[in-house]
């Protein structure tokens, strides 16, 4: 652990004693923050420790209640995310500021369109000003005449990404850029970033992945409940850890239980559709199965279609040896299958609803006599739930928008478990995920397995998948290209079967 | 890794698939039109019902535009009928004989309209208040001060005015039909209308772009006024003189032309030339059903279904073309 | 309608395609004239009962074997109205029966049918084209007919209230004119309260329920519509029941003979639905050429407590929205029609005979 040298030279971009409540709450209290030119300065924290807020005070997007923000020596008041684009400060914020009807030419040049005519633009202006933005950034992939809404999340990101680097910016704030993106995209954008460094620029980004971080950070500042609590150039992950909750934690990751040798809970067979070519496999019961690949290679079709969510063009799935033919999710709950998505917000919670409510959602049927719902029951079921998986809430009753993302996600996990799913799926539900929260998350997943349930676990972070699976199913171009056992299980190896480069021994 | 590029055509009809949703229905409900048109009359549909129909769907038209407008804000602008029938009451009251009379009560009438657009916007940025209540106080406001410049039907409309917006002859109206898609057209490359429908699309969004939610809802809304106001002049012009109530039924008619037209009432997805082929689909459901001879007690039900069915029917077909391209 | 009508339509269709179509209407005479109503809003009883009226006058002597006719409803949306209108046009009917979604808006559309030869008859809303013939009451007496009547009940003197009807229309305009007039020759009576019923018993009932409290005693009441909702409300409120001068509608007469205990002292004067059918007549004769082109007023049905009469102008066992001037009474009647035409549409026994004002 190094604490950061004071520097001599100017800071181009300085918080100063900043807060900013929401009704009540704080998220930052009197945080500062002093980047340089030149530097690639990384903000971790927890979620909720105000990382984002002070992003989105930077960027324009909020107002603080108090405190002084400095670019480039001089006090500036950054009404709009427009006075801070005049002032060279440009963002990627978390949540995507994309429209998602409009073309990606017309969100990559909103309000510089390349004009004609009577001032009047064109799709095909728009197309070919973009291709030269794409090409000069040397993005091939993304078509820039379909609309963002029919693009994958980690093209949305680029786009974003691009948009912001193609303006050039003196300082370049980048909030959780990473977390949709897959190892070449993240290798693209580092490449980027690394260029405006060396061009003598600013870039802060914020990031839950520690390996990320090591390889491009030259500063660290650490967030905690709303305010800075050191900065520095060298840190190791623990060290990180125990001042990002203020505690230690031991290890991340929890043993693996050990697998029993039971019959299997679920056998696909040749389950094909969308981007999914073939894919068969058996899940035991207490068997943590990883599936691992690079996104876009039919993992999510093989969720949808095992939740009912997406119809299969082939193949069979057999539940404990009967077939069974989920058309919708709520006929795989009743067969005992449930999922756990990544993205919390779209599906599955309802975020308005209370914690209680959201819990006891799928076992309202079943707790309830002639109709009448059985409330003192359902309420109990719900304070056990929230007991054992930890969520940390204000109360039972308080909305689940009010929680961090990372107790969202316990919130739909103890649904499925009040449910007494017998087979878990778990897709990449620790992305945009705390440190301790995913290691309480982790903790849970292998008490589940331990307790008998089979769990079906798609993660981007290969680590995770070989710190906690039984064994890893890596999934290209549509079918199975390697079963890697535990005994053999590294990150390496994941990445490397799914880049179909041959695994080193 | 690379996807394959989609041919241009197909790009752009993916980005226009409500627009060539509404075209072909337009088409089937034509030929559907003639064919029985054909059958019970024994003869084509000719230049009579060419031109009637276009010039009864003109105000309709106009209507939609509107609407559309304020809808690809995410907004809804129930006080369009109000403005039509203020429009339709003071064409029929001032609008002289002479052409100069003409042209500059019209030009006044079309600033009104867009003036009352403007206190709509207004309330619905500034204020920050809910359009469709906003609308619908306003609307009752419109309509008691169109029932207080006209308080009984009456005035008339001379002859010219008549003959220069929907002439009887022939179906010149077409004219007015092409100006208006290309006035979308042009609204649609500019700054502004790129801001309405960025603001549709996602306001939280459009705004950290640097987009002015404020600015674009004004414009919307003063634009909407403006075209709805042009919708009572042509009204007022078939109809050859004033009526302070016959805006009223514009404000839902329009809606229907709208959705049929594919512009989204959520917001940030259509095209004012979607609303007002929408507008001509309408009539020519009025034609059908009047020619297939339904018993008129129950030609509302068909109405009714036809619309579930084409909606219904677009928005699967949306999402089929849409699932599809996700998946290639 | 269905199979045979269409055949029919298809038939003529093709005769008339056939047929040079300039050969003079007299020499047509064999065939039948096509004659269409063409009607805007249904949603009320009054309408109803008019378009049955019509239907069953179609299915009876001399119209059902001189008339073909059909009938087409648009709602109160004057484009659709006018739309329809031009379909009729294409359809090269005779004659075009009118109840109009606006007076003024379909001016145009007229102009273009009677420009083509076609024959426009407008009633009840009727519409300012020059061109259209118009058969209708007088708005006017009806306003001044219900005052005066209230006038002479009360002594000339007292508190009245008026309940009007739908604002912006000339059938409100005109009655409200007519008992203002009458208002203005008695000074001793006042208007204290003035509302809108709407034409609609429930509203009427709702307004009159939301005023009353305020209101001194009541020595009259002169009612545009939804009358039995006035009385209703009266009654709910404990106040007693002062003469009423109403609309036709078989619970306000239901009233005047005698109703639950309740017997009010007035007057129910309707504008009648058999509108249609007059105009269908003034439609078919001057088709024959037997009757000029001019306009009708004809007076209006009405009954008083003294000469209202069971089965003939109240029915006690229809409901309270019924219109009960289905049909006029009396020696002078202009229309009499059974009540079976009036609720569903059906022939009555015999020919139907319509009596014209003199050419």
């Amino acid at each position: 652990m190094n604490d950061a040298s004071p520097r001599d030279d100017a800071a181009s971009l300085e918080a100063v004693s900043v807060s900013k409540s929401f009704g009540g709450v704080r998220a930052l209290s009197e945080a500062s923050l002093r980047a340089f030119p030149g530097e690639v300065h990384a903000l971790v924290g927890e979620n909720g420790a105000g990382k984002s807020t002070l992003i989105k005070l930077l960027g324009g997007r909020l107002r603080a209640d108090s405190g002084v923000i400095r670019l480039r020596g001089a006090a500036v008041a950054l009404k709009t995310p427009d006075a801070a684009h005049r002032l060279g400060c440009w963002t990627v914020f978390q949540e995507l500021t994309l429209l998602p009807a409009m073309s990606v030419a017309e969100n990559l040049l909103l309000r510089r369109e390349p004009r004609g005519a009577f001032g009047l633009t064109s799709q095909r202006r728009l197309i070919a000003a973009a291709e030269a933005l794409f090409a000069r950034f040397g993005i091939r992939e993304i078509d820039p005449g379909a609309l963002v809404e029919d693009l994958p999340l980690a093209d949305r990101q680029v786009i974003e990404i691009v948009r912001a680097l193609s303006h050039d910016p003196d300082i370049l704030l980048l909030d959780e850029p990473t977390s949709a993106l897959m190892e070449r995209e993240t290798a693209w954008l580092f490449g980027e970033v690394r260029r405006l460094r060396d061009a003598g620029r600013t870039i802060v980004f914020t990031s839950h992945r520690w390996h990320e971080i090591a390889a491009i950070a030259d500063r660290i500042t650490v967030f905690r409940g709303g305010r800075d609590v050191g900065s520095f150039t060298t840190l190791d992950e623990d060290e990180a850890v125990t001042l990002m909750t203020g505690q230690r934690v031991e290890t991340l990751y929890p043993p693996r239980p050990t697998a029993p040798a039971s019959a299997p809970a679920l056998t696909v067979e040749g389950l094909a559709g969308g981007r999914l070519v073939s894919a068969s496999f058996s899940l035991r019961r207490g068997e943590i199965l990883g599936i691992g690949g690079l996104a876009g290679h039919g993992h999510r079709e093989l969720f949808l279609m095992l939740f009912g969510a997406m119809a299969r063009k082939a193949g069979r799935i057999l539940r404990e040896g009967r077939e069974i033919r989920p058309r919708s999710p709520r006929q795989a709950i009743q067969a005992g299958i449930a999922l756990v998505p990544e993205d919390r917000k779209t599906e599955g919670l309802l975020l308005p609803l209370s914690v209680g409510d959201n819990l006891t959602l799928a076992v309202l049927g079943r707790e309830s006599r002639f109709g009448v719902l059985r409330r003192r029951r359902l309420r109990s079921l719900a304070a056990a739930m929230v007991a054992r998986l930890k969520v940390r809430m204000p109360a039972i009753t308080s909305p689940v928008a009010a929680l961090s993302g990372g107790n969202q996600q316990k919130i739909l996990l103890g649904r499925w478990l009040l449910a007494d799913c017998a087979v878990l799926l778990f897709y990449d539900v620790t992305r945009g995920v705390d440190v301790a929260t995913k290691h309480e998350i982790y903790e849970l997943m292998t008490a589940l397995a331990g307790a008998g349930r089979a769990i079906l676990y798609y993660s981007s972070d290969a680590e995770e998948l070989a710190h906690l699976a039984h064994r890893v199913l890596v999934l290209r171009e549509g079918q199975i290209a390697a079963e890697l056992p535990a005994e053999s299980l590294t990150a390496e190896r994941i990445v490397a079967a799914a880049m179909r480069e041959p695994a080193a021994a | 890794m690379t996807p394959p590029r989609r041919a241009p055509l197909s790009q752009a009809l993916a980005r226009h698939l409500g627009l060539a949703l509404v075209a072909t229905l337009l088409v089937i409900a034509v030929i559907v039109y003639a064919a029985l048109y054909l059958v019970t009359q024994g003869r084509l549909p000719g230049g009579f019902e060419l031109t009637a129909s276009v010039n009864n769907t003109m105000p309709l038209a106009l209507a939609a535009l509107a609407r559309a407008i304020v809808a690809l804000t995410r907004g809804l602008d129930l006080s369009i009928g109000g403005i039509i029938d203020l429009s339709n009451a003071l064409a029929a009251l001032y609008l002289g004989t002479n052409a100069a009379s003409m042209i500059v009560a019209s030009a006044l009438i079309l600033l009104a309209g867009a003036g009352l657009g403007l206190i709509n916007g207004a309330l619905v940025a500034y204020g920050r208040l809910q359009p469709i209540l906003v609308t619908l106080a306003t609307l009752a406001i419109f309509q008691g001060l169109a029932i207080r410049v006209l308080p009984q039907p009456g005035g008339a409309v001379p002859e010219s005015y008549t003959a220069l917006l929907v002439n009887t002859g022939a179906p010149y109206a077409l004219i007015y039909v092409l100006a208006l898609m290309l006035l979308w057209t042009v609204l649609r490359r500019s700054q502004a209308g790129i801001a309405l429908l960025a603001i549709g699309n996602d306001e939280a969004a459009a705004a950290a772009n640097g987009i002015d939610p404020v600015a674009t809802k004004l414009v919307a809304y003063t634009l909407s006024g403006l075209i709805a106001a042009g919708a009572g002049l042509f009204l007022a012009a078939s109809a050859t003189a004033g009526d302070a109530t016959t805006g009223n039924g514009y404000t839902l008619t329009s809606i229907v032309a709208v959705v049929l037209g594919g512009v989204s009432l959520f917001g940030g997805r259509g095209s004012g030339i979607g609303a007002i082929l929408g507008a001509f689909v309408t009539t020519m459901i009025v034609n059908i059903l009047f020619f297939a001879h339904i018993d008129p007690l129950y030609q509302s039900f068909y109405e009714g279904a036809f619309l579930v069915i084409a909606v219904v029917l677009a928005e699967g077909i949306g999402r089929l073309v849409r699932r599809r391209r996700v998946q290639t | 309608m269905s199979v045979i009508r269409r055949r029919d339509l298809i038939c003529t269709g093709l005769a008339l395609a056939a047929a040079p179509t300039l050969l003079p209407r007299r020499a047509r005479a064999a065939r039948k004239f096509k004659i269409a109503l063409s009607n805007s809003y249904i949603g009320n009883k009054w309408r109803i009962e008019m378009e049955n009226l019509f239907k069953s006058a179609l299915l009876m002597e001399p119209f059902a074997s001189e008339i073909e006719g059909s009938w087409f409803n648009s709602g109160n949306d004057v484009s659709k109205q006018s739309q329809q209108f031009s379909n009729l046009i294409a359809e090269r009917v005779d004659a075009i029966v009118l109840n109009a979604a606006s007076p003024t808006g379909l001016n145009g559309i007229i102009k273009q049918a009677t420009d083509r030869g076609i024959l426009v008859v407008s009633f009840d809303n009727v519409v300012t084209a020059p061109s259209a013939l118009k058969v209708n009451t007088d708005q006017f007496a009806f306003g001044r007919m219900g005052a005066e009547f209230v006038a002479k009940k009360i002594g000339g003197k007292g508190n009245v209230i008026m309940v009007t009807g739908v604002a912006g229309t000339h059938v409100d305009l005109d009655r409200n004119k007519g008992a203002e007039s009458v208002w203005a020759e008695h000074p001793d009576i006042k208007v204290v309260s003035r509302y809108t019923g709407m034409w609609d018993s429930a509203t009427a009932e709702r307004n009159t329920a939301a005023a009353l409290p305020s209101l001194p005693p009541i020595d009259g009441i002169w009612c545009q519509g939804g009358t039995d909702g006035v009385l209703k409300a009266f009654i709910a409120a404990g106040r007693k029941l002062p003469p009423t001068a109403g609309e036709a509608e078989n619970g306000f007469r239901k009233f005047l003979s005698g109703y639950m205990g309740h017997q009010v002292d007035g007057i129910s004067i309707g504008q009648p639905p058999f509108l249609s059918v007059i105009s269908l007549e003034l439609a078919r004769r001057v088709l024959k050429g037997d009757y000029p082109k001019k306009d009708i007023t004809i007076p209006f049905p009405y009954v008083t407590s003294e000469t209202v009469k069971t089965g003939e102008t109240v029915f006690p066992d229809l409901p309270d929205s019924f219109f009960a001037d289905f049909t006029d009474a009396g020696p002078h009647a202009t229309v009499k029609i059974c009540v079976d035409a009036a609720l569903d549409g059906k022939a009555c026994a015999g020919r139907l005979a319509v009596d014209l004002p003199a050419a």
